[in-house]
């Protein structure tokens, strides 16, 4: 049987032809989508699985292409960040807590529990340094934005050591916290500056080129911290501890700027991203899966999407065409999109206009003897000024559409139950009621097609939107049908669960009366006062 | 004052030689349309009641194309002759009877034919249908029917000689060719030949054709005796070769004769026919019939809204389906590209031939959709946007019509129901009320599915915003089921915010609130439920805002709650009525509420609600109310009781008028003025506030005529007493009802009547003659009887002083 039929309409014609229609639902109350959340949801997702344990750190290597570096259990992995597929693993001797590319994306570092700093090059296996001084599990490690020289870590033992990579020695122990040290940061405008935070609460803010000194600033956040990130100007930081994110002024003298806490678990890791319009967001994911896009300069969480496990790590590749963030679980959600590349659109212009050429010479070729000739022209586009004479569109009418055009009720009503769209059923049940058809559909059903709308009584005559019509259907079905509905056994089943499907709804509108009996009289107290 | 809303389809329209205008019967004028747009280009004006036929006069050569000459016929007993370029009333030929019907045989013969005839004897002949009125009086068995020739080319035309007289005036049909006419009458086929002759004398022989049913149609073929017809079972016959032995011409007389013996096929009894064929599709009766030009097919229509186009000789069919109302005419135009077919609800569709393409349709105001029983009274299919004097109109199409009262033009249509109309089918789907906001910006519906043997029911309540571009409205919202399984009883608009109200005899009502008051744009703009309330669980009845919106009013049954619409509070409760309010409305700015109920005793109060009491009430039965937003005016349209109306004196005041348009002031329960009018049931008033802030008042009678007019000013009187006197439907009769209606005001007759003539005073100028009637103390007065005749003589008086 043919599927479609397109009935061309006159416009003048007085009475069209109108399609059964499903009742329309109620629009959902939700905003409609911002620019800001559309960029954040265009991130295709690629995930990366069979890591074996906790992603405890991510980063991106600060120049083209881009590379990734997760840290799981005892290992460093380098991915490209355009196939997102592994290039390279780096074996530790305990599990990595932290790793971090040099400006120039040639070399990174990582430490691990057992204490020990180590530096590679991407490009080798063996380590070329490796920093041992750390007494306790060694949590971060940090290059400078420009030096290629330094970089910093932090451990357990509270001590934030300075370190000159090429000779392996410790250039200053800062000290100060008194817990756990476990994040820190370099400033993007100071080579020198840098900011640890604590589970001692505190972040401390210091200056390398002083030796031996205290520390410049401290600034409490109220909870262990656990991630602390420098905002582009350089003189703001975000704080993460336990479920809240804090952005303080150090300019201004270190004070509170704004927070978020709309997590509801501790906050693992902190990341600033940049949107198309250069405006930047600080994205944090937490313990609950969520991760949060953080407007800070309107104080306002803009976006916020759910991930299916425990988040441990975040990052964004500086081009901002991917972003990874690890899970507890071993998974890396990854996203990625596309960015649009000038030089290629370019090339592929050149492209087209070499194959137009093409197409030229061999449409001047083309002869009465091949068939092409009778087609050509038939693909031409319309170019700007042609006057376009458009083409009335035909109605598309589904099949029982057209089987109620042509009055074959009961076949409408079959082939409908046939699509299994609940919606539809009901609609051209309303029809044949409109039409006062449809117990004369009823009582025309054939055994099968009998069972199929008991079938489908069954199962929707509950569903509050469609129970209106079906419930007192399935009644009529049932006294003018139950002779031939008796003694069949194909019909057992589905009168047994058809019964049990009411007695399901009466007990629900019991409780239902119940509750509203409790309500009332609290309704009618409230109404009075 | 304005009139309009005529009926289009009382007798077929006609195109002009050049095919480019279509002329059509309204009412007692006749309308001329272009062809081109649809638009009224003309009106001949001067017949003083319904025009019942049109003829053009038709050209024979192509230079008479440009001639604009028609003949019309009246029931006012006159034929004129036109010039409808001008236009210009070049003759009136009194007849002295009701003509319903006229051909004019000579007009259609062979043009050499005309002129010859005319130099020779100088007459020009006419057979006109009409009815004797002289035999009325003696009793209903005379056959009031006559079929009289006339001739036309003298000045005053004697009693023509009948020939044929029937029970009712038939419709006369002639030939295309002008060598036969006819009548149908009941199951028979009158036939007539025109004589050819000059003479005066000569006598048109008749024959008969006979069928079993009632013959509704019938036509004759343009070249061959050939003639159709169609009965009320929706059969087409065919008769070939009629009148060969009866009609035949005298050279042709012995020729014939031969063939008489012949079997003739089909053919009933004695009829002087060579075949009868039969051609069956229709399900219901024919009501069109019409030959094409060349003779070649037959276009047949009826009650099911399809033009059915048979090839003659093979008996094929080609249709024009779903045209939705029941044809009533087929008319071709001298253009052979051009016919019109004209429909039973107001519309005349254009057709392009022969592909039968709807080109363009003239829309009258659509006819009222006929409702089941149980929504008979309890239905409100007509709302008025004041501002722009829109009127919002229910029809059978599950649509709504917007139609411009000021221009009497059809606006634009919206499809309330997607839904085809079927005539003749069972109505399941009922559009029972239509509500427009004050500024006309928003519409409301509620359309109600009727149940199939109790399931399946459905009710739907959609809002609409306007489109003020194209005139139209886009749907908005829809409410399936907004109470319940219950249905809506009333819609009522907040005056000036976006907010309404709907009621339902499920005992409960909701306010619903637009949320497009954020400065949304339209597209996004949904209504959502604000509140709802119930009173003790009784039916809610009606509802209506107070003209600053501050006060909703439900009624529930005998009850009126007032309540806060914004916390939606229960203000207060006013007093019981006898029996269940069906309207509300309030009374302007003024705190007076008016209330009316119909079953089973007919009531119309008004409240005050700062004293929470009864102000005064009547007894009548109300069919609409409306309030102007300014002034505390409001008006009514009460339907005057049958008993009152079949009083043998009263019988003649009313002449027909079963209704009556009562103004109010405020508290005052003396009316300002009283307008009786016909047809009353099923109708709708409202106050019209223009842009010249004049205040207007428009009533909808129950079969869509209309008037609009100052409710204010005298001299709308008389204006229609020169533009428009006697139109048929609404007839201004001044100040008479209030004589007419004081005698049926019981409950307040006995008080009022010393208050008589101080009630005269305000209403009546002193230049009126009747004034001196009222004057004097009521005890002086005459008897009810007496003092209506001599007030009605004076008003006569006055009309004629004016039409001279």
């Amino acid at each position: 049987m043919e599927e479609e039929l397109r009935v061309r309409l006159n416009d003048h014609q007085v009475s069209k032809v109108f399609p059964v229609k499903p009742k329309s639902t109620a629009k959902p109350v939700s905003k409609s989508e911002t620019p800001e959340s559309r960029y954040w949801s265009s991130f295709k997702n690629h995930s990366i699985p069979n890591l074996v344990s906790s992603v405890s750190a991510l980063a991106f290597s600060p120049v083209h292409p881009y590379s990734l570096a997760v840290a799981h259990s005892a290992t460093v992995s380098l991915f490209s960040s355009h196939s997102l597929s592994s290039s390279r693993r780096f074996s530790f001797r305990d599990v990595v807590s932290s790793v971090c590319f040099r400006s120039d994306g040639a070399l990174f570092a990582a430490c691990d529990l057992s204490g020990v700093v180590q530096v590679f090059d991407i490009k080798e296996r063996m380590a070329l340094r490796t920093l041992r001084s750390h007494s306790a599990p060694a949590r971060f490690v940090k290059y400078p934005f420009q030096d290629k020289l330094h970089l910093v870590s932090g451990g357990d033992d509270g001590v934030v050591k300075y370190w000159d990579v090429a000779g392996a020695t410790v250039i200053s122990d800062l000290l100060g916290h008194k817990d756990y040290v476990r994040c820190g940061d370099f400033s993007p405008v100071n080579d020198s500056m840098l900011v640890t935070g604590s589970y001692d609460h505190t972040v401390k803010v210091w200056d390398t080129r002083v030796d031996k000194s205290k520390w410049i600033a401290e600034i409490n956040h109220g909870l262990p911290v656990e991630d602390v990130v420098y905002l582009p100007s350089g003189g703001m930081i975000a704080t993460a501890g336990g479920n809240s994110v804090k952005v303080w002024d150090l300019i201004g003298g270190g004070k509170m700027v704004c927070s978020m806490e709309s997590h509801n678990k501790t906050v693992t890791s902190l990341c600033v991203g940049r949107l198309e319009s250069a405006e930047s967001r600080l994205v944090s994911v937490a313990l609950d899966g969520y991760m949060k896009v953080f407007d800070y300069g309107r104080a306002k969480v803009t976006y916020s999407m759910r991930f299916p496990a425990p988040l441990m790590s975040l990052g964004l590749s500086p081009d901002g065409s991917t972003r990874v963030i690890g899970g507890s679980n071993g998974m890396v959600f990854a996203g990625k999109k596309k960015l649009r590349d000038v030089v290629e659109e370019k090339k592929s212009l050149s492209l087209w206009s070499v194959r137009s050429q093409v197409d030229e010479t061999r449409r001047r070729a083309l002869r009465p003897t091949y068939f092409r000739y009778f087609q050509r022209g038939q693909s031409e586009k319309p170019s700007e000024e042609d006057y376009l004479v458009k083409e009335k569109k035909g109605l598309k009418l589904t099949r029982h559409d057209k089987l109620l055009k042509k009055f074959r009720h009961k076949e409408a009503l079959v082939s409908v139950l046939e699509e299994k769209k609940p919606a539809n059923v009901v609609a051209v049940m309303e029809e044949l009621v409109a039409r006062r058809k449809l117990m004369k559909c009823v009582s025309n059903m054939e055994e099968g097609e009998l069972g199929m709308l008991l079938g489908f009584l069954q199962r929707y005559c509950t569903v509050q939107r469609y129970s209106g019509l079906l419930m007192g259907l399935t009644k009529k079905v049932l006294e003018t049908r139950a002779e031939d509905i008796k003694g069949k056994t194909e019909f057992t089943g589905l009168l047994r669960n058809l019964k049990r499907e009411v007695n399901q709804e009466i007990r629900i509108q019991q409780s239902l009366l119940e509750i509203q009996g409790v309500i009332a009289p609290l309704m009618r107290i409230a109404g009075r006062s | 004052m304005i009139r309009g809303g005529r009926s289009y389809v009382t007798s077929p329209p006609s195109f002009s030689n050049d095919a480019k205008k279509l002329l059509v019967c309204t009412g007692n004028t006749v309308s001329v349309f272009s062809a081109a747009t649809g638009l009224q280009i003309t009106s001949l004006e001067g017949h003083t009641a319904p025009v019942t036929t049109l003829i053009v006069v038709p050209a024979s050569t192509p230079a008479q194309k440009i001639l604009c000459y028609c003949w019309t016929a009246s029931l006012d007993g006159t034929i004129r002759h036109w010039d409808f370029s001008g236009p210009e009333l070049l003759k009136t030929i009194d007849a002295q009877l009701p003509i319903y019907s006229m051909v004019i045989p000579s007009l259609l013969s062979e043009p050499q034919q005309i002129d010859k005839r005319r130099e020779l004897s100088g007459k020009l002949v006419a057979f006109v249908s009409v009815e004797d009125i002289s035999v009325v009086n003696e009793g209903s068995k005379e056959l009031r029917g006559h079929i009289r020739r006339f001739n036309l080319a003298k000045p005053r035309v004697p009693r023509g000689d009948t020939l044929k007289e029937t029970a009712e005036p038939e419709s006369i049909v002639i030939s295309p060719s002008g060598e036969f006419f006819g009548i149908c009458h009941k199951c028979k086929i009158h036939i007539w030949d025109i004589p050819s002759g000059g003479s005066r004398h000569a006598v048109s022989r008749k024959m008969t054709l006979h069928h079993t049913k009632v013959i509704n149609a019938f036509a004759f073929h343009p070249t061959e005796r050939v003639i159709a017809a169609g009965d009320v079972t929706g059969r087409v016959l065919i008769w070939r070769g009629f009148g060969n032995r009866k009609l035949a011409l005298g050279n042709q007389k012995k020729k014939v004769r031969a063939t008489v013996d012949l079997d003739n096929p089909g053919v009933r009894g004695e009829d002087d026919t060579e075949s009868c064929t039969t051609w069956h599709w229709h399900s219901a009766e024919v009501n069109v019939l019409n030959f094409s030009s060349d003779g070649a097919y037959l276009y047949s229509g009826g009650r099911e809204g399809v033009l059915v186009v048979w090839q003659l000789d093979t008996g094929k069919k080609k249709f024009l389906p779903r045209i939705g109302s029941p044809l009533l005419y087929f008319v071709w135009s001298p253009d052979p590209t051009l016919s019109s077919v004209v429909c039973a609800d107001n519309q005349i569709h254009l057709l392009k031939m022969p592909s039968m393409e709807i080109l363009r349709t003239i829309s009258g105001i659509k006819t009222p959709p006929s409702l089941p029983r149980m929504y008979e009274g309890l239905a409100s299919t007509v709302a008025f946007d004041r501002s722009s004097g829109i009127a919002a109109l229910c029809t059978e199409n599950y649509c709504v019509q917007l139609y411009n009262l000021l221009n009497d033009r059809g606006i634009s249509e919206i499809q309330v129901c997607e839904r085809n109309h079927q005539p003749g089918d069972e109505i399941t789907v009922v559009v029972t009320a239509v509500a427009l906001s004050l500024d006309g910006s928003v519409m409301s519906t509620t359309e109600v599915k009727l149940p199939e043997d109790g399931i399946g029911g459905l009710v739907s309540l959609k809002f609409w915003a306007s489109e003020p571009d194209s005139k139209t409205f886009t749907l908005s919202t829809i409410v399936y089921e907004p109470h319940r399984d219950a249905r809506v009883s009333a819609i009522a608009f907040h005056p000036t915010r976006s907010m309404a109200v709907s009621t339902s005899f499920g005992g409960d009502f909701k306010i619903w609130v637009c949320n497009s008051d954020k400065k949304q744009t339209d597209k996004d703009s949904s209504w959502i439920c604000h509140a709802v309330g119930s009173y003790k669980k009784k039916p809610m009845t009606a509802a209506a805002f107070s003209g600053d919106g501050t006060v909703l009013a439900v009624a529930a049954e005998n009850v009126i709650t007032l309540w806060n619409p914004y916390k939606n509070i229960l203000l207060s409760v006013l007093g019981t009525t006898l029996t269940p309010v069906t309207k509300l409305c309030f009374a302007g700015k003024s705190e007076f509420l008016v209330s009316a109920s119909h079953f089973p005793r007919p009531e119309l109060s008004v409240w005050n609600t700062s004293k929470l009491s009864l102000s005064w009430s009547y007894g009548l039965r109300i069919e609409a109310v409306t309030s102007a937003v300014d002034s505390s005016a409001f008006a009514v349209l009460a339907v005057i009781p049958k008993s009152f109306k079949t009083d043998e004196s009263n019988e003649n005041i009313f002449r027909g008028r079963d209704g009556a348009i009562l103004l109010f002031n405020g508290s005052d329960p003396k009316p300002v003025s009283i307008w009786t009018v016909i047809k009353a049931k099923g109708g709708s008033i409202s106050f019209l506030e223009g842009d010249k802030s004049q205040l207007r008042l428009a009533y909808v009678n129950g079969s869509r005529e209309y008037v609009v007019f100052d409710p204010n000013s005298d001299e709308s009187h008389e204006r229609s007493a020169v533009d428009y006197d006697s139109l048929t439907g609404l007839e201004e009769t001044g100040d008479a009802g209030y004589t007419s209606l004081y005698g049926q005001l019981p409950d307040y007759d006995k008080k009022r009547m010393e208050d008589v003539d101080s009630l005269a005073t305000p209403f009546i100028s002193s230049e009126r003659p009747w004034e001196t009637i009222f004057s004097g103390s009521t005890l002086n007065f005459p008897p009810l009887q007496k003092l209506c005749a001599e007030f009605f003589e004076s008003l006569m008086e006055k009309r004629t002083a004016v039409v001279e």
